[in-house]
């Protein structure tokens, strides 16, 4: 048998600066703002209704409540500001999430290793017409990467490119309409 | 590999009809499941103290009376689980079919098989039972267990699954393997020595385990001794200087833990030997149970060269094999494929048997100095609350404005010590194709890695580390993640570029065996 061990040129590398990266939906910045106010509602709830016996500490009680809705609200502007951010780039054997905005991380999923894809929605997110697109690799025990903020019909698009890749089917650029 | 077509065996034929549990399969699983009842209970009823007062409080024969119902309940439920259990060949696929409430059906592609391992506890060697498990690319959670067969169906089973499963794996990838693999050379490549078992005890992680699961043990313990040998005057013993005493008492303890870790790795790797057959590597051991596990080479995916503080002080180590789905940290690395007790050079000729060309571990490198000074600030902090907090508890203190200037430099010389440490500590490698990153200040792992085995990749900047010009680079691998933190950017950038490079050429070493990815230049 012959053994292969081909110099690469570091030079002629695809490199990942290079990619030009979608945004994801607009609507995915008032999606998410919504799913994070019901939760910082939920947190201030408790706080403010919190049973505390020290009567001295109850005077403050509802300051703590305001000051937790404070930090809320910040949660949720900067949110706003990072779903506007996210972009994502799909090649012919990857597929590049883009997220964060204090802290930019920038994911890369090499299509050979991809398992399964599964679409997720909840309730919020199907009033916005967005969808989840969940990869799977090979022992992990959950999903590898979750792209967010995918309309319904370009998630669709982009699973059944994945699918057909993961049948073997060589790689076909989308439509334009459902390019990313 | 043995030499002969798996797929021509007679093992093959008789597989391929129905077949059953060896009847002592119900005894072992009453057995076993009794003993995993009594593990996961033992340090709730005797910690707290609970069973007792149960026991006293229901009585004696109360108690006898409810475990044998108990015992024979989980006899006819054993013996309905016996009767609806039977498994056999369909080509390559193993087909089981079992539930004792829900009948389940599971088939396993001999394509999928990852890792397959044989147990034998010390109660069914005279009947020549075994428990067989296999596991897929899915890892730990798809594992699926054969709860007690005969051996030798066990062997033909192994042998079939393994043998169809590396010649689909060969017949892949008939440009890969070097010469040394394609020629399978059968033959012990280690062997643990008594010395090296010894040493792996006292060496090992069991030793930190066993006094994690003692310590619930200590107070019931201490209040037996008071209450039922109140005669014993144990302060007496003990000698006049506080401080003999107290090291006295360490050394015993240490002493105690050292003799109970040794017996742990004399109990699970007695007689430890690692057999070489090509493409598969069979390794048996334990003094009662015995274990024997089969690693497929074309499934190994992380080698972990791993050395515990004292192991550094005593030149041992052991080798973790890592496959897909290895996940569940430290605690369930029992289980998983171990090499015990190699020196550094054992371990790395071991590494180049199994990748030809990546045993030598190379010098690595460090990451940016940026991130020493942000490991120097992170422990300073930390340290400052935990004095802020020290003198909160203590109430005010009285020092003169030079005392606490002192106690500031103490803590940024402490901080900036331990930071140099850590910094020094981290170290990774690109050697050829293969990747060695190293993490742990104390106990040290080193992950050996061919670049075509990373799964995904991130690469973070947070502002700093924007206004810097470093990134943190994370590795999934089979085995978790790999961080290697505050690369230089463009040195972060072409790393990630040349993994996936790597990753995306990989044409035969694709972990479903059949999937062919061609890598194209995409600019």
């Amino acid at each position: 048998m012959e053994f292969h061990n081909q110099v690469i040129d570091p030079e002629a590398l695809p490199t990942l600066a290079s990619v030009p990266l979608v945004s994801v939906s607009p609507r995915l910045a008032p999606c998410q703002a919504i799913l994070q106010w019901m939760r910082w509602l939920l947190v201030t709830a408790v706080v403010l209704h919190f049973p505390v016996r020290d009567e001295a500490l109850a005077l403050w009680q509802p300051w703590v409540a305001a000051a937790t809705g404070g930090v809320g609200l910040i949660a949720i502007a900067l949110g706003w500001v990072e779903a506007r951010r996210r972009a994502y780039g799909l090649r012919e054997h990857d597929l590049i999430y883009r997220r964060g905005l204090l802290v930019r991380r920038t994911q890369v999923l090499p299509l050979v290793r991809l398992q399964h894809v599964e679409t997720l929605s909840n309730p919020v997110e199907r009033a916005f017409g967005l969808v989840r697109l969940a990869c799977f690799t090979a022992g992990g025990r959950g999903a590898d990467l979750v792209l967010e903020g995918l309309p319904a019909q370009r998630a669709e698009a982009v699973k059944q490119h994945l699918l057909a890749r993961l049948g073997g089917v060589p790689p076909e650029p989308l439509r334009a309409e459902e390019a990313p | 590999m043995t030499g002969e077509d798996p797929s021509s065996s007679p093992d093959r034929f008789a597989l391929a009809d129905w077949q059953r549990l060896s009847p002592w399969a119900v005894g072992l699983m009453l057995v076993t499941a009794s003993l995993s009842l009594v593990r996961q209970h033992l340090p709730l009823l005797l910690g707290a103290g609970a069973g007792l007062a149960l026991v006293e409080r229901v009585g004696w024969r109360e108690v006898g009376g409810g475990a044998a119902l108990l015992l024979l309940l989980g006899l006819l439920l054993s013996l309905l689980y016996f009767r609806r259990f039977r498994f056999r060949l369909d080509g390559d696929v193993l087909v089981i079919q079992k539930g004792l409430f829900e009948h389940r059906e599971f088939k396993v592609a001999a394509r999928h098989v990852q890792h397959i391992a044989v147990h034998q506890p010390l109660y069914l060697r005279p009947f020549d039972v075994v428990q067989w498990q296999v596991e897929t690319l899915a890892g730990e959670a798809s594992r699926i267990e054969l709860p007690g067969i005969r051996r030798g169906l066990a062997d033909a089973l192994g042998k079939t699954l393994q043998g169809a499963n590396s010649t689909d794996v060969m017949s892949a990838k008939p440009d890969r393997e070097p010469e040394g693999l394609a020629q399978p050379t059968p033959g012990v490549r280690y062997a643990l020595t008594p010395r090296g078992l010894v040493l792996h005890g006292l060496t090992s992680r069991s030793i930190y385990v066993i006094a994690a699961m003692l310590s619930p043990l200590v107070q019931p313990l201490e209040r037996w001794l008071h209450d039922r040998l109140p005669h014993l005057d144990l302060l007496a013993w003990l000698p006049d200087s506080p401080l003999v005493a107290v090291g006295l008492g360490i050394a015993v303890v240490l002493l105690a833990l050292a003799t109970l870790s040794v017996l742990a790795a004399w109990w699970r790797f007695h007689g430890y030997v690692l057999r070489d057959e090509g493409e598969r590597q069979v390794q048996v051991s334990g003094l009662f149970h015995r274990q024997e596990q089969v690693l497929s080479l074309s499934r190994l995916q992380v080698v972990e060269w791993v050395q515990t503080g004292l192991g550094r002080v005593l030149g041992r180590g052991y080798l973790v094999c890592h496959q897909f789905g290895a996940l569940g940290g430290a605690a369930a690395e029992s289980r998983r494929f171990l090499v015990p007790g190699v020196t550094l050079a054992e371990g790395e000729a071991l590494i180049e048997r199994l990748w030809p060309g990546t045993g030598k571990l190379p010098p690595l490198n460090r990451v940016s100095r940026v991130y020493r000074r942000v490991l120097w600030l992170r422990t300073l902090l930390g340290l400052g609350a935990g004095v802020a907090i020290l003198v909160w508890l203590a109430g005010p203190m009285l020092l003169p404005p030079w005392a606490w200037g002192l106690v500031a430099a103490c803590l940024a010389g402490l901080a900036a010590g331990a930071a140099q440490l850590r910094w020094q500590a981290l170290g990774w490698a690109q050697q050829g194709e293969t990747l060695h990153v190293r993490r742990g200040l104390w106990g040290q792992r080193t992950s050996v890695f061919p670049l075509s085995h990373v799964i995904s990749l991130r690469l973070c900047e947070s502002w700093l580390q924007r206004r810097r010009g470093v990134a943190t680079l994370q590795l999934q691998v089979a085995n978790g993640q790999l961080t290697l933190p505050f690369l230089e950017e463009p040195l972060a950038r072409a790393l990630a570029d040349r993994l996936l490079a790597s990753v995306e050429s990989v044409t035969e070493n694709s972990p479903e065996p059949g999937r062919q990815t061609a890598y194209a230049a995409r600019r």
